[in-house]
């Protein structure tokens, strides 16, 4: 059984369960444009000139979030999948058939949020598509091999911090406090919606023991900036750092988790 | 392929802060089963679904030893040697239709879609499941319909050793000589355990039926 196989098999599974709610992924697609049309506004409101903290990204506010978003939308999707994918698993009754087959833990990893992924590269083009065409933005000064750097490094990362979160739903079914943290406070501290600059030192000094601060900012001064590697070095060896240590531990754990719910019984319990 | 099973203990522990106790739900079970039939007999909560799933690999057995083929084997292995037919059949993609379900746990077992598809068409046959039962969305199946999707996606591993537990319910008459006849065709090459609540068709599945009782399968018990 390859790799390619089980992730293949996954992909159509979710797929065509995804395509028998049609009207899901109709709304879901009107959703970010209408996201990305408030920010658009706001931005038409007030201009560049109350936001001085832009300058370092060279970026209007619309054009700093939007790249945000979209970039979030995308590494976050590694963040939320897995947990979303494992608690529906266990809800549906079909966590303990999956875990019965002699699927192993890195190829189940490797498939489970494989489909998630594939959606969120639709999306994300749909993002750079509405931006360009509708919205205008002008991405002319963009570095795009060091953004792709920047890419993979975060989706790897927050990939890592989706598995470590699904060790949560995997033991405790329901209180994810790890996902709560992602939710709630990487928005808020990762630079997404408006640059850290903007924070309290001690709330800035918080944001730098996150993951997402160094992607976000990466990824907006090779985009707007054309920034090259030599620039974002610091954060581009922050997130291999992350990664160095959150991908190997991620697997280790969860692998350690699905053991516990086999000793315990509770692979099959929601 | 023979299965020998020493001492096996599995205890569910309590519920952190629950107040409960821990549930010994397999006590020291012995099983000593070749390639054939083998019938497991038991009241409700005697432990007949536990000790499937531990044989499975589904749990991960707290004591005791299980050779399988004369080998050692932890959970790993015996997800690698045995299929498993749970009790409850909704453990499937509602949204899917029955063969896709089908191919995609067949290729978590390691078969092609084209294997997979072969495999299932001909074990439908056997057990009296219609082609448009099989392209029909899971959740628009009758229980028995479902059960006979369960089954298929058992036997189409074809692993050395294959666990049913309660295989005949809900099936009709039809439905259970074909599955009588199977279990015994597959009984010719592997290792088959069996539970059933009805004595009639766990005899007439199987020659040899063991008892387990509280957890406890008396060495070379029969019921």
């Amino acid at each position: 059984m390859s790799a390619a196989a089980v992730v293949a098999a996954f992909v159509r599974r979710d797929f065509l369960a995804e395509r028998s709610y049609r009207l899901s992924f109709a709304l879901g697609a009107l959703a970010t444009l209408a996201n990305l049309a408030v920010f658009y506004f706001i931005g038409e409101l007030f201009g560049d000139s109350l936001a001085p903290q832009l300058g370092t990204f060279g970026a209007s506010y619309f054009a700093y979030v939007f790249t945000a978003m979209a970039f979030f939308g995308y590494i976050g999707t590694g963040a939320g999948s897995y947990a979303g994918r494992l608690r529906l698993e266990q809800t549906q009754g079909t966590l303990e058939a999956t875990l019965s087959t002699p699927l192993g833990v890195p190829r189940l990893l490797a498939a489970m949020s494989a489909w998630n992924f594939l959606f969120a590269t639709f999306e994300l083009a749909v993002y750079a598509l509405a931006g360009v065409l509708i919205f205008k933005l002008d991405l002319g000064a963009a570095n795009w091999p060091a953004a792709a750097l920047v890419f993979a490094l975060a989706a790897a990362c927050f990939a890592a911090l989706g598995v470590l979160s699904s060790c949560f739903v995997v033991l405790f079914k329901r209180g994810n406090p790890l996902a709560w943290v992602l939710n709630n406070f990487e928005g808020l501290l990762g630079g997404v919606y408006f640059p850290v600059a903007v924070l309290p030192w001690w709330l800035a000094s918080v944001s730098n023991l996150l993951p997402v601060t160094y992607a976000v900012r990466a990824f907006q001064l090779a985009v707007h900036k054309g920034a090259g590697l030599a620039e974002i070095k610091g954060d581009l060896l922050a997130l291999a750092a992350f990664d160095l240590v959150l991908i190997p531990a991620s697997v280790w754990l969860f692998g350690l988790a699905v053991r516990r719910a086999r000793r315990a019984g509770t692979l099959g319990e929601y | 392929m023979r299965l020998e099973v020493k001492g096996l203990v599995k205890v569910f522990p309590a519920p952190l802060f629950s107040g409960g106790t821990d549930l010994r739900a397999l006590d020291g079970a012995d099983l000593d089963a070749d390639t054939g039939v083998t019938g497991v007999g038991g009241a409700n909560g005697s432990g007949k679904t536990t000790l499937f799933k531990t044989l499975a690999g589904i749990l991960e057995a707290d004591g005791g030893t299980i050779l399988a083929g004369g080998a050692v084997s932890g959970a790993g292995r015996l997800r690698q040697l045995a299929a498993y037919c749970p009790a409850n059949p909704r453990s499937f993609y509602f949204r899917l239709t029955a063969a896709e379900n089908l191919r995609f746990f067949g290729a978590l077992a390691g078969l092609p879609p084209a294997e997979a598809a072969a495999r299932a068409a001909k074990l439908a046959d056997r057990v009296g499941l219609a082609t448009a039962d099989l392209e029909r969305r899971f959740d628009r199946l009758s229980e028995g319909n479902m059960q006979k999707v369960s089954l298929i996606r058992a036997f189409s591993r074809r692993a050395p050793l294959l666990l049913l537990d309660e295989p005949f319910r809900g099936l009709d008459g039809i439905a259970c000589r074909g599955l009588l006849e199977l279990i015994a065709e597959t009984g010719l090459t592997a290792t088959v355990l069996v539970t059933s609540h009805s004595r009639e068709l766990l005899g007439a599945a199987a020659k040899q039926t063991l008892r387990i009782e509280k957890g406890r399968m008396p060495p070379g018990g029969t019921q």
